[in-house]
């Protein structure tokens, strides 16, 4: 009889954390697979990011300053990531920030949004929440109505499987 | 996923001062399909549907005409600003790829 109760409760806790990784690894695999099966399905024409500058800009100089971004440094989904664009440049009738741009490097088609903005802004800001297929950069450019462009550029981290890790 | 499409919702500050530049909060029920998702059920793909136009209007004048693209959040949500120096309606225009138009407008009365 004893016998007998220990083996059962020695079955039941194997049967018990057997079952445990299971259901684990199930459910971490499934939210690991299924993108990667979305994205198997449609391979959507990827479009890396210096391209898409070059298309956008050519060969005009980006500077890297009056420009700040705003993001979280980890991402725990990346379908809802706000984005907050500041520029300090002048809102003046013949100076003022005339589009803001938010691209993400490693999403299938970096270019996000645009604003185009005016003196009756007041203020070159922009806030948006954004996707993110995985970790990446996140990139903003602002252009003025005098032709110059500025940059800034910061990583956001990505974790898809919600657990913070 | 959201069932009324186009719900919409601006936020202000309860008091303005002419002239002050305000923040201007703006958030619309949409589901932002991107076109490479798939429906678990019937395994076909949910064709892409997303707003890809807003305009904002601040008396008549256009002062912001955005592009979004499908990495846009669902049920997007967006912060601008204003400079109110005017006792003018401020209108708000999305358009998604659909042909679908939402527009809500308030009035800014500034002190």
């Amino acid at each position: 009889m004893k016998e007998g109760s220990k083996i059962s409760r020695r079955e039941f806790m194997m049967m018990a954390g057997l079952a445990c990784t299971a259901v684990l690894s199930a459910s971490s695999l499934g939210s690991v697979l299924k993108p990667s099966i979305a994205e198997a399905a449609e391979k959507p024409d990827v479009e890396h990011i210096n391209d898409v500058l070059k298309n956008m800009f050519g060969s005009r100089k980006i500077e890297m300053a009056h420009v700040k971004l705003k993001t979280p440094i980890i991402a725990e989904n990346g379908a809802v990531v706000p984005v907050t664009v500041i520029s300090d440049l002048p809102m003046e009738k013949d100076n003022y920030v005339k589009k803001i741009y938010i691209f993400v490097d490693e999403n299938y088609h970096p270019f996000t949004a645009s604003a185009e903005l005016s003196p009756a802004n007041g203020k070159a800001t922009l806030a948006l929440r954004i996707k993110m297929r995985k970790t990446s950069n996140v990139r903003a450019v602002v252009e003025t109505s005098t032709g110059k462009l500025y940059s800034a550029i910061k990583a956001v981290k990505v974790t898809i499987g919600g657990c913070g890790g | 996923m959201p069932k009324g499409i186009g719900k919409i919702k601006i936020r202000v500050p309860r008091k303005i001062k002419k002239g002050a530049v305000i923040p201007v909060k703006a958030l619309i029920t949409h589901p932002m399909e991107t076109g490479f998702r798939k429906d678990k059920k019937t395994k076909k793909r949910i064709p892409a549907y997303y707003i890809n136009d807003v305009n904002v209007y601040y008396g008549n004048d256009l002062i912001t005409h955005m592009e979004w693209t499908i990495a846009v959040s669902a049920n997007p949500f967006m912060t601008f600003y204003l400079k109110a120096d005017k006792a003018a309606p401020l209108k708000i225009v999305w358009k998604d790829i659909k042909g679908g138009e939402y527009e809500k407008t308030i009035q800014i009365n500034p002190q």
